[in-house]
């Protein structure tokens, strides 16, 4: 099974906090790069056998450019690869490009999930960030999401906004979490060189203290699980049956496929990644490449795996060499039940989350 | 006339920066010792850390020629240290001299090495020719200066070369005085053979090199010689010059300052300050030779990596080849596994070796907090002498504890005199007195407990009298005083080497500054740490590294999986820089961090 990641990296404008390659471009500046994109699937002559069981087409914001282009994606995938019935396909997009008529066109192409970039209900919080739209248009586009026919629904929040709190937060989800299949929880990050940043520096925002937020996001998951969101990775939380296939491919290293500009993949544990600047994109400029050697895959199926529900394999890991119940730090992280042991399974257990990165460097 | 009356054996001493180095390069330059195109600056700093940092370490001898009145001298100098540090160096190098050239900066004057050197000098019955340097300054006020020695030295001055190291201004003048002023060195070629060993160093080919001064008889290649103090004899490989690199000249006779190889394994058996005579036909009495040198600073020093522990010893050994100063003894730290107490000169001296360690010996170390030795009355009678604060008996095994004082004089320009009154004070001090040299220039005088001068005692005196004043100091005895041992517990246990020995009235706010530097130099762990400062079982102070919360939630986009390998990568080498204290894990620096205990504290 096979998985494709297709990066649309237009915005209406960029938030404030935003380190991902995403641009505002003109109509151009589009129309080339996506004539270029469909260019690099049709070209793509590699696992073209495979059958494609998630599509996940992300951004940016994939809602804001003309719905013709992501009509051409669609077919161009489909004439390129064989699609599984019941593939999911996911769109991301924002609640203020969001209408019923573009709506109902996503479903028409096959699109059947929509991961909608919520963040906050807070209009303050909402403009502060640089996010263009508003509460109204949250509940404004779920309402059109289900008059088309969405069933399957991600909305994303970001937590560690200024002036928030459990309260705040909970009351949010709750407004929605009848509306919505899956969220995903991010905390607030100030990245290099964004604009939030700079903000920060020139104390035009103040942001809660990390431990506030940590604990709001405890807390928060409590909430959710409470609510049947069962949190099947670090952040992200699902009802029964509606978790994010293709999400879950990355944790698991299934093979997946990137197109468009910075778009990342792996297939047969082999890495690549398209460049992230549309000249070199545009040059077909391949600025990572690597075949991962034994010890990059133990890594990586040690990272990924504590970082999700599903765990690890001891004996997978064993074949490929690394006897990890020689590690002290293992058994340690064992005995003080940071890490769960269900027969071959290890498992992060979920109350360290939080600090899975510590936790995954001692022991690799 | 004799062979003898052309030789002149001298050094140059000086206050720090008062360009000793710079002139030993000209006179070398100008006497043609070595080609232009072979001149680096500051020749003689041979260590690469010598140049860096604009010190001279060693000793280095460099023989020249120069022709005077139609009669060709050799000249032998030895560069000498400036640092107070290195105050031995510099009296080892004079006994091997008749006569010393006193560099002042025609600026800044009479400073406390200045007259520490000259008195050394003096006491060595060296014939003492002041030089006035850096008159190229647009400050140098030359007359001023003169006076100034005449004054505060008590030595003529008036005809002291006025000069220009720098520019090379003057230099044949003090070639001439050197001729002129200083003694011919007396000695007997024809009697029984009597060197003094002033220096040595170790030679990867040739084994243990003595630098010697003869005194009377000769030495060649092939005698059979004897050293005085250890006792062992060794047939002659190489005799020679520095001019200033070896050269072998297979003899040297009386009067002669050269270097003598006679395949000494170990520099342990070379004994600087001993005398050298014929095996076959000895003397009876050695030359007085040389105090030994004792450490008054020490540290504990270990691998950031136990497994290079050996590779450690190794290098201490190498260092030690070249100086007998340091000394080192194995110590087992609870924390910090195996290592070795150190000891050293003062801090520069402790700075420069551990950056050596780092550098020509690649090692990663980590160094302890310095402190300096006690002598340790107990109850019983016994008088323990230690350094290391964790081997400090219980309190109820102490009847008193006495602490190594010094005698200080600090030399200033008067408007300052208040603010060193009161950072003497703070240091706990006692005032001896303040002389007025001149209009300008103020003595104080006091005497510190060493472990108060080495926290930061050379830095704040620098700041707070904005660079002017200068400090010199001598050991004096040891003094009784009120002294307890501060441990440091982490998550509730001891870290032997965290503990640090203070004056109980400074307990508190020691006590208090360590745990809150630690707060922040421990990483958060995944459970919360307590610092505690403790005075036996009392707790004296407590801060609280609280328990890391998150480190991951951040988006993982697009199937890009790479940043975060990256930043793992990162995590698991900074892991490797830990030292586990029980449960907690602390990176190296933190038993670095007490050194700077005072930055910005105050």
């Amino acid at each position: 099974m096979l998985g494709i990641y297709v990066h649309i990296p237009f915005c209406e404008s960029k938030c404030n906090y935003c380190a991902f390659a995403s641009f505002v471009q003109k109509k151009e500046i589009q129309k080339k790069y996506f004539k270029f994109l469909i260019d690099e699937i049709n070209n793509f002559n590699l696992a073209s056998d495979s059958i494609v069981d998630s599509i996940f087409i992300g951004g940016g914001t994939p809602s804001c450019v003309d719905v013709c282009y992501i009509e051409t994606i669609m077919s161009a995938i489909k004439n390129k690869f064989k699609i599984l019935k019941d593939a999911e396909i996911t769109i991301e997009a924002n609640p203020n490009s969001l209408n019923l008529e573009k709506l109902k066109i996503y479903r028409k192409l096959g699109i059947n999930r929509l991961s909608i970039g919520v963040q906050s209900l807070n209009n303050n919080q909402l403009k502060k960030i640089g996010r263009m739209h508003n509460k109204k248009q949250v509940f404004d586009a779920l309402k059109f999401a289900k008059k088309a026919g969405f069933e399957n629904i991600n909305c994303d929040f970001l937590l560690g906004l200024e002036n928030s709190n459990y309260f705040k937060i909970k009351n949010m989800l709750r407004k929605i979490k009848n509306k919505v299949t899956h969220f995903s929880c991010y905390m607030l990050q100030v990245e290099n060189g964004t604009l939030l940043e700079k903000m920060c520096k020139e104390k035009k925002i103040v942001l809660p203290d990390e431990d506030k937020t940590v604990k709001i996001y405890e807390k928060i998951s409590n909430y959710l699980q409470k609510k049947k969101f069962f949190r099947y990775e670090i952040s992200n939380f699902a009802k029964e049956g509606y978790q994010c296939l293709h999400n879950i491919k990355y944790w698991r290293r299934d093979n997946y496929l990137g197109f468009g500009l910075s778009a990342h993949s792996l297939f047969n544990n082999k890495r690549w990644a398209n460049a992230s600047i549309f000249d070199d994109y545009f040059k077909n400029k391949k600025p990572y490449e690597e075949l991962l050697t034994n010890q990059q895959i133990i890594e990586e199926i040690i990272m990924l795996g504590l970082r999700c529900e599903i765990g690890f394999n001891k004996k997978q890991i064993l074949d490929l060499g690394y006897d990890i119940e020689k590690n002290e730090n293992f058994n340690n992280l064992i005995n003080k039940n940071i890490l769960i042991e269900k027969g071959d399974i290890i498992k992060t257990n979920p109350k360290y989350y939080g600090v899975s990165n510590y936790i995954i460097s001692s022991i690799l | 006339m004799d062979r003898k009356d052309k030789i002149r054996n001298f050094c140059i001493v000086a206050h720090i920066d008062h360009g000793k180095s710079t002139l030993a390069d000209r006179l070398i330059e100008k006497t043609g010792t070595l080609a232009k195109r072979d001149m680096q600056d500051q020749l003689l700093d041979s260590m690469e850390l010598e140049r860096e940092k604009g010190i001279t370490i060693k000793l280095t001898p460099t023989r020249m020629l120069y022709e005077f009145e139609g009669e060709e001298y050799e000249l032998n100098l030895i560069d000498t240290p400036g640092h107070v540090d290195f105050t031995y160096e510099v009296s080892r190098s004079l006994a091997a001299c008749e006569g010393a050239i006193l560099i002042v900066d025609a600026s800044q004057g009479v400073e406390a090495q200045t007259l520490a050197n000259a008195y050394l000098a003096i006491d060595n019955n060296l014939e003492i020719l002041p030089v006035i340097n850096k008159i190229d300054l647009p400050s140098a006020r030359p007359e001023e200066v003169k006076k100034e020695i005449e004054d505060v030295v008590g030595i003529p001055a008036m005809h002291a070369p006025c000069i220009s190291a720098k520019d090379g201004t003057n230099i044949d003048e003090v070639l001439k005085m050197i001729v002129k002023e200083f003694p011919a060195p007396k000695g007997d070629e024809n009697e029984k053979l009597k060197c003094l060993i002033f220096d040595s160093y170790y030679d990867n080919f040739k084994g243990a090199i003595c630098l010697i001064r003869v005194f009377d008889g000769t030495v060649k290649v092939g005698d059979k010689i004897k050293m005085m103090q250890t006792g062992k004899v060794y047939d002659v490989n190489e005799v020679g010059i520095f001019v200033p690199n070896t050269k072998s000249t297979g003899v040297l006779k009386a009067g002669d300052v050269g270097y003598l190889a006679c395949s000494i394994k170990t520099i342990q058996d070379v004994c600087v300050g001993d005398t050298i005579t014929d095996a076959n036909n000895p003397i009876e009495t050695a030359l007085p030779g040389y105090k030994k040198v004792q450490p008054v600073v020490f540290c504990g020093i270990f691998p950031v990596d136990g497994a290079k522990y050996q590779e450690l010893k190794d290098a201490l050994e190498k260092l030690k080849l070249n100086d007998a100063s340091l000394q080192y003894e194995p110590e087992v730290s609870q924390a910090l596994g195996f290592g070795f107490r150190c000891g050293f000169l003062g801090l520069l001296h402790l700075e420069i070796i551990s950056e050596r360690l780092e550098r020509e010996f690649n090692l990663d170390i980590i160094t302890t907090a310095p402190g300096v030795y006690y002598l340790v009355h107990k109850t019983n009678g016994e008088v323990l002498k230690l350094s290391n604060p964790s081997s400090l008996p219980s309190p109820v095994e102490i009847d008193y504890i006495e602490e190594p004082m010094v005698k200080a004089n600090i030399f200033t320009p008067p408007e300052y005199v208040g603010a060193i009154m009161e950072l003497c004070q703070e240091k706990r001090g006692i005032y001896k007195g303040l002389t007025y040299l001149e209009k300008k220039r103020v003595r104080v005088d006091y005497t510190l407990p060493l472990g108060e001068i080495i926290y930061d005692f050379f830095d704040s005196l620098k700041s707070r009298t904005k660079g002017y004043a200068s400090f010199d100091y001598e050991m004096a005895d040891f003094e009784r005083s009120d002294l307890v041992r501060v441990d440091i517990l982490l998550n509730g246990e001891k870290c032997d080497a965290l503990s640090i020995i203070v004056h109980k009235d400074k307990a508190y706010s020691r006590g208090r500054a360590l745990t809150e530097k630690l707060k922040k130099i421990i990483p958060r762990q995944l459970f919360e740490v307590p610092i505690q400062a403790a005075i036996g079982n009392k707790i004296i102070a407590r801060e609280t590294v609280s328990a890391m919360r998150k480190d991951v939630l951040a988006k993982c986009y697009g199937g890009d999986i790479t940043r975060k390998r990256k930043l793992l990568e990162k995590q698991k080498e900074g892991k490797k820089r830990m030292r586990k204290i029980g449960s907690v894990e602390i990176p190296s620096e933190a038993f670095m961090s007490i050194l700077k205990l005072d930055d910005g504290d105050k």
